[in-house]
């Protein structure tokens, strides 16, 4: 994909923005060009996208058989009610992602297949989250919602900064999309109408601020610059829409306002809790239509999180994952238990003939197939229907074959929601399976 | 391994050599020909690297980049791999000898490049600090629901590529300065800012101040015990006056020095008393001047000590009660109401009536009552008393006059007479007065003897005077007794009794009476006499200093929000700078709770309920003055609301780390009147314009004017002045920085010079100690990692944050004492409270607070590699980890750049106690796979010699299985050490140079906020000179830095074209 062909503003616009619009109001303002959403049209195509750091366990990641006969290695078995919605693909890799042999240099990429950077830069690529929310974001409240259960680890490692291990999306192949782990803060995004009285004026001095403060610094920190000023007007152009009232259009979603409290504030200590939390404001964004596009990083690549509520008392980096034992199952099955939770919600959620499920295309990945930093294929599994354009129920194998590339199945779920750019990353055509 | 790290320093003498023809075909091109060129050819370009394109040293020079790769590579082993033609150890040295002075010589050709150091926004460390900084709200945590920083460049959070932007981020920004704006208070002059963000917090914490100042140097004890409708409150508690400590001080004065204005503030500032009151109050007692009230205690005062200091005391409190009145304060002002808390009150009358119950003790038995008169202390001349018509009174029968009282008979003995009843009706010259008085010369004690039945039920009742002739200096004492008077008839306290009558309010009710009030003439001399002298006393020894209830709750419906009486306290005991301090609270306390306002509403409300049951007009002459008042606040508000906006504009100078220019003072105005056309009150006004200089691009952002065209120049001195202040303290240039940019002083030498070493100083290093030591040494927020298993390790949670705390603390001292560099590896001290200490097991410790300690070396500790932050960061949740302590070592503190670990890695067991053998047998097992050789070959061994430590810290001699530790290693140079002491000897002494270049290589990368590069070389070798030849002091370097071309200079705006 040529990356000239989006302004800065549209990359930006893939970002969230707490200050969004009332509910639903946000359409006639940009116009609505996604035929997904034309009045009277089906309820329109979700993308999740879940993420787990340092793959599985090497023995257990497995699937075989189709339909009702389909079998799943013990990993994926929290997953087996939905084996007739499940997509398991084998043999996908990134071949940008072989050259650092690092966590991180796995990781910043795997959404895009960029080459990345390493010494003092960073340059990755558009992560196929954010470059689907700068073409149809603009159809929601919120464009797309960037999650993650960690912290990200401020350092450097085998020189590549850790941003890369702790971020997946990309909003410009220099803007890695922060991420939200707060779950009020995340609640809040897709729900608080926070315009008060005065904002817009503020945005309005600062971005003149920024356009005198440009014309005096240099080229490479203009570029730095835009960065604040787009997203300052970003901001500034959905307090605008706000105030202006839209005709619905279209589909209805099947709730209109949150059916669950705002949670607490912090994070919560049990990190079982955390995950459902971020579970649960990912189902509510797409069952209230308020984004279509949600990315939640359950942990880092190269985590440190320890997991006491499975009786696994040690982090799971290194110690835990460069070994096959039970408790590294065990921390493996607790992962895919967050799926299939998701699953299980947005399939209890009838939106006409379909589930909202049957609606969604979660894709589930890992950086590397198991714990000793092995990436010539990577683990990927794609749960529900894709607008019933994705047929389930299938093993998937391209582990002998030639054009494997990790961006293909991009381009196929791009293709899902009628983004169909020539070129995404190092592929052109899209898997014909998927 | 004697070239790693080698080329830097050994080759540099090569630099002719690079010039010579001969320099590629000998130095280059055979090895490169023989090991590279197989994969790397132009045909092949294996890993997008073609090295045939090199032929010559002129086409090396276009691509130094790829050379300092190749010499990285090379150098750390990774190339050639194992499977080529390996060359010698001899060919590789020189090879790397030839790279490296090729690189030397490039670098010296662009050297004091200030590099490319892109627009940085401020890490959330920086903006935190900035923000407590110019605040001086130190609790204020804006970024808690960031998102966390990366790190780049040389692995710090510094660096402008890794702080990004975005639109959720600008709303958190935005959301962040509203909330800080929240906290600003708005006073008369201008704006600060309080911990809280509420009228009502900002209201209790004035009145905590200005509470905390009355403390100083009142007691809190005290106080009448009021009943107002059911509710019992002290209406005069605390604020007293504490005599007892400034006697004892008076003393110590008297006995143990000369008396000196000097001796008199040294016992003052010893016992935090007001130098002012001890000494007004010792040179009263010391003076020789007579003083009526005084003189009794004065003369006590000359032989008293510390046991009759008591009994001093109470010689003052008794007069102090008679001579003072406290009433309620909620009304005061109405007519015939208190005009103060503590009133002055006179125990002088010109007749007094007196009155006794009798009481027989049984039918028989008379009763004996003394009439007794003193003669108030002054002597008696002039002081000739009358009774006037002493006489019984019983309710329902006629008054008997004492004249006419058949009284007992009964003996004269001195100055007690019997009652003579031939003694009424004449003066003491013989001539008539009125028949039922009795006229005695003071002092006189008249007894008399009444009948039991006559003095059953009756009150004996008679007024007190002086005599027609007494004229201008009588005064006398009048008492009625049941007993014979014991002491002498001078000077009696007059004794005060303070009741309560029935009335709706308190300020009505109060009444106070004398027992013994003197009885002077009006207007006479005696009673000016007798007045002054009260007074004098009065002001030496008032009852309270100050109401320090300041909210009065003394009324059911009280006036005053805040009342203030604190004269006393100011004119005894506050110099002119506390007065001030006084004042300037009060008017704050004024100006937020905007009483006045309020009172005058108040005012309406207290009329209606006075109406129910009370006459209001009481009230009235309240209504023009509090009028009057909330007028003129009206006025301060109105008038001080330029000054607020006056205050944003100095604030944004300061927020923008650079003199604002006309426009933007202008915009900030013109947003102001904008917002307020939004209808935004004057508050909410101010507070967004300031919220919105929070978000400005000028404060989020290091925005520095590039130099014109395309070559270097000098950044400005405002802007040298925030690299320095962000590069020792994270945050923003303080006044003094700031004032040394004027006229450029700052750009002089010896003021930059003055300038850091301040700096380093400076409590604030504390945040360089973890934005750059914690974060190069991968520890960084270490206080909140939990990778520790609770189960084997309970005690970590609790002890994180001491660890942490410890190597913050030693790297703030280290910058602070300009400590060697050196320590870092070796230090024999550190920082420890109790708990880390017993952690340690090391002794001496007791208590939480932090102190530095000593000799730690015979502990087995010292440097950063005793610290349990280090320790426990490299080891696994629930062992250790010899590999990741020595990879740390390697790669961290010596800057060893280690090939990338093989895929398929074996694995480890994850449990120290159940392994068969030792963390060290397992790890050398592991590692002897030949594909895991190459780089546990380097680092295993560092590790394993600090196996004496475990995975939190501790030492110990055996693990978790209880084998026998063997910290007995070789490692790859050949050395040969045994555990802690020996890897410090080790590093100090062998890897010293690697060290130092690792230190110098990132302190460089931190402080320009970007990679080292290239052209960086010859900084870094005169940094590493500057060292060894100044104890290896940190100083030496960072001077090296702070007059660098790269510190001190800016690309120029176009020079990203010219590259």
């Amino acid at each position: 994909m040529n990356l000239h062909q989006f302004n800065r503003r549209t990359f930006l616009r893939g970002v969230g923005v707490s200050m969004a619009l009332p509910w639903m109001e946000s359409l006639p303002v940009w116009g609505d060009t996604s035929p997904a959403s034309r009045p009277g049209s089906d309820a329109p195509v979700r993308m999740a996208v879940l993420f787990s750091g340092n793959g599985f366990h090497s023995q257990e990641w497995w699937a075989k058989g189709d339909g009702r006969q389909m079998e799943l290695g013990k990993v994926l078995a929290p997953l087996n009610d939905f084996k007739s919605k499940l997509l398991f693909i084998r043999g996908l890799y990134n071949a940008e992602a072989l050259k650092g042999n690092i966590h991180s240099s796995q990781t910043g990429n795997l959404l895009s297949g960029a080459p990345l950077a390493s010494g003092g830069e960073i340059r990755s690529g558009t992560s196929v989250d954010q470059l689907l929310a700068q073409k149809c974001g603009q159809s929601t409240k919120v464009p797309s919602l960037v999650l993650g259960c960690e912290k990200s680890n401020p350092s450097v490692h085998k020189n590549y900064s850790m941003i890369y291990s702790s971020h997946i999306s990309w909003s410009s192949p220099t803007t890695p999309t922060p991420l939200e782990i707060y779950p009020a803060l995340a609640f809040d995004r897709l729900f608080k109408d926070g315009a008060s009285r005065g904002d817009k004026s503020v945005l309005d001095a600062v971005i003149s601020d920024a356009s005198d403060l440009r014309r005096r610094i240099s080229r490479n920190d203009q570029r730095k610059l835009d960065e604040y000023l787009d997203s300052v007007r970003d901001v500034e152009l959905r307090l605008d829409s706000a105030n202006k009232k839209g005709e619905l259009q279209g589909w209805r979603p099947t709730l209109s306002k949150p059916n669950i409290p705002r949670p607490p504030e912090g994070i919560p200590q049990d990190i079982g809790e955390h995950m459902r939390l971020m579970a649960d404001i990912l189902v509510l964004g797409f069952q209230t239509d308020t984004t279509r596009i949600t990315t939640l990083k359950l942990n880092n690549d190269h985590s440190s999180l320890r997991f006491p509520n499975l009786g696994v008392d040690y982090m799971i980096h290194h110690l835990l994952s460069h070994s096959d034992t039970a408790d590294w199952l065990k921390v493996n099955q607790f992962f895919i238990e967050q799926v299939a939770y998701i699953a299980r919600k947005l399939d209890s959620i009838q939106e006409g003939s379909r589930t909202l499920l049957d609606n969604t295309m979660m894709l589930f990945c890992s950086s590397m197939m198991s714990g000793n930093h092995n990436n010539d294929q990577l683990p990927v599994v794609v749960v529900g229907g894709g607008g019933g354009r994705i047929q389930g129920g299938r093993v998937l194998d391209y582990k002998d074959k030639p054009e494997r590339q990790m961006c293909r199945l991009f381009l196929s779920l791009m293709d899902k929601m009628n983004v169909r750019p020539p070129q995404f990353g190092d592929a052109s055509k899209p898997l014909d399976e998927v | 391994m004697a070239w790693l790290g080698g080329g830097l320093t050994a080759t540099a003498a090569n630099n002719s050599g690079v010039r010579s023809p001969r320099f590629f075909a000998t130095q280059i091109q055979p090895l490169l020909t023989e090991s590279c060129l197989k994969c790397h050819s132009r045909e092949k370009h294996k890993g997008d690297l073609d090295l045939e394109q090199f032929s010559s040293v002129d086409a090396m020079r276009k691509e130094p980049r790829i050379w300092e790769e190749v010499a990285s590579q090379v150098q750390s082993g990774e190339m050639p791999p194992r499977d080529s033609k390996t060359p010698s150890g001899a060919q590789r040295r020189e090879f790397l000898a030839g790279v490296n002075a090729f690189l030397d010589d490039v670098a010296k050709s662009v050297a004091g490049d200030p590099g490319p150091v892109l627009l940085r926004r401020l890490s959330n460390a920086e903006y935190t600090y900035t923000v407590r900084d110019l605040t001086g709200v130190p609790s204020l945590d804006p970024v808690r629901e960031f998102p966390a920083d990366g790190a780049s460049g040389e692995g710090f959070m510094n660096v402008g590529n890794s702080l990004v932007m975005s639109p959720s981020l600008i709303s958190k920004y935005l959301d962040a300065a509203k909330e800080i704006a929240g906290h600003a208070i708005l006073v008369p002059d201008g704006i600060r800012f309080s911990p809280h963000t509420s009228t009502r917090d900002w209201t209790d914490d004035l009145l905590s101040e200005i509470r905390a100042l009355y403390r100083e140097y009142t007691d809190p004890q005290g106080g009448d015990m009021v009943n107002l409708q059911g509710i019992v409150f002290s209406t005069n508690e605390g604020g007293r006056l504490p005599l007892e400590k400034y006697l004892l001080a008076t003393f110590e004065l008297r006995d143990k020095s000369r008396g000196t204005a000097a001796d008199i503030d040294a016992v003052a500032k010893r016992q935090n008393l007001s130098p002012k009151y001890l000494a007004l109050l010792f040179n009263r007692l010391r003076s020789t001047e007579a003083s009526f009230l005084l003189d009794p205690m004065r003369a006590h005062w000359k032989t008293a000590g510390r046991t009759n200091v008591a009994a001093l005391v109470n010689e003052v409190v008794p007069w102090q009660k008679a001579l003072w009145k406290f009433s309620s304060v909620g009304h005061i002002g109405k007519a015939g109401g208190p005009k103060a808390w503590m009133e002055p009150v006179t125990p002088l009358v010109s007749r007094q009536e007196l009155r006794l119950k009798l009481a027989p003790t049984n039918a028989t038995q008379p009763v004996t009552v003394f009439l007794v008169v003193g003669n108030a202390g002054d002597g008696s001349d002039h002081d000739i008393a009358v009774w006037q018509k002493p006489r019984l009174v019983v309710k329902g029968r006629p008054d008997i006059n004492l004249r006419d009282v058949p009284t007992v008979p009964q003996s004269n003995a001195g100055q007690l007479q019997a009652l003579n009843p031939q003694r009424f009706g004449h003066n003491l010259d013989g001539t008539p007065s009125d028949p039922d008085d009795l006229v005695v010369q003071a002092p006189s004690v008249v007894s008399v003897r009444i009948p039991a039945d006559l003095a059953a039920g009756a009150e004996l009742v008679a007024t007190g005077k002086l005599a027609s002739g007494s004229g201008d200096e009588g005064s006398v004492q009048f008492q009625i007794l049941t007993n014979q008077p014991t002491s002498g008839l001078a000077l009696l306290e007059t004794g005060a009794t303070v009741s309560d009558a029935p009335g709706p309010w308190t300020s009505d009710r109060r009444r106070m009476t004398f027992a013994s009030p003197i009885v002077v003439n009006d207007s006479s001399a005696a009673r000016q006499r007798l007045d002054s002298a009260m007074g004098e006393f009065r002001q030496l020894f008032p009852a309270a200093l100050c109401y320090t209830k300041i909210v009065p709750v003394d009324e059911v419906v009280t006036l005053t929000l805040f009342y203030r009486e604190d004269d006393q306290l100011s004119r005894l005991m506050l110099d002119e700078t506390q007065k001030r301090r006084l004042d300037r609270l009060w008017y704050e306390l004024h100006f937020v709770t905007r009483d006045a306002l309020t009172t005058l509403d108040g005012f309406e409300q207290l009329w209606q309920f006075a109406t129910q049951d009370a006459d209001p007009k009481v009230f009235e002459p309240l209504r023009e003055p509090l009028k009057q008042k909330a007028a003129a606040f009206r006025e301060v508000l109105t008038n001080s609301q330029p000054r607020h906006l006056d205050a944003v504009l100095a604030f944004a100078n300061k927020a923008y780390r650079r003199p604002l220019s006309e426009s933007e003072k202008l915009e900030l105005r013109s947003l102001y009147e904008r917002l307020r056309k939004e209808e935004l009150s004057h508050e909410d006004a101010i507070r967004l314009t300031l919220a919105r200089v929070f978000v400005a691009p000028a404060f989020l952002y290091h925005a520095e004017t590039p130099f014109p065209g395309s070559r270097q120049g000098p950044v400005s001195s405002t802007e040298l002045a925030s690299r320095l202040s962000y590069l020792f303290w994270s945050s923003t240039p303080d006044d003094q920085l700031m004032a040394a940019t004027e006229q450029d002083n700052l750009l002089n030498p010896v003021t930059l010079r003055r300038q850091t070493r301040r700096l380093m100083q400076d409590a604030r290093v504390r945040r360089m100690a973890t934005e750059f030591a914690c974060a190069w040494l991968h520890i960084y927020n270490f206080n909140e990692s939990g990778e520790k298993s609770e189960r084997q390790f309970p005690t970590f949670p609790q002890l994180r944050g001491a660890m942490y705390e410890e190597t913050v603390r030693f790297f703030t001292d280290f910058f602070q004492r300009d400590g060697s560099i050196l320590e870092i590896l070796d230090g024999d001290s550190t920082f420890l409270n109790e708990a880390l200490a017993r952690h340690y097991a090391i002794p001496g410790v007791a208590g939480e607070e932090w102190r530095r300690v000593d000799g730690i070396h015979r502990y087995g500790r010292g440097g950063v590699l005793g610290q349990a932050s280090v320790l426990a960061q490299n080891s696994g949740a629930s062992r250790t980890s010899p590999i990741l302590r020595g990879n740390w070592i390697s790669e961290v503190l010596l800057g060893e750049k280690l090939p990338r670990p093989p895929k398929d890695v074996p694995r480890l067991p994850e449990e120290e106690a159940t392994a068969g053998l030792t963390m060290r047998e397992l790890t050398e097992r592991h590692s002897r796979d030949p594909r895991c050789a190459g780089c546990h070959v380097r680092i295993d061994a560092m590790g394993f010699s600090l196996e004496s430590f475990d995975a939190i810290g501790r030492r110990r001699d055996h693990d978790l299985g209880n084998r026998v530790l063997d910290t007995r290693v070789k490692v790859m140079d050949g050395s040969e050490f045994e555990g802690a002491d020996g890897l410090r000897q080790y590093l100090l002494n062998q890897r010293r140079d690697a060290f130092v270049q690792q230190f110098c290589r990132k302190l460089l990368g931190y402080a320009l906020g970007r990679s080292v590069q290239l052209s960086d070389r010859p900084l870094l070798a005169e940094m590493r000179r500057r060292l060894a030849g100044n104890h290896y002091q940190v100083t030496a370097a960072i001077d090296v830095i702070v007059n660098s071309r790269q510190f001190r200079e800016i690309r120029g705006r176009d020079f990203a074209s010219a590259e």
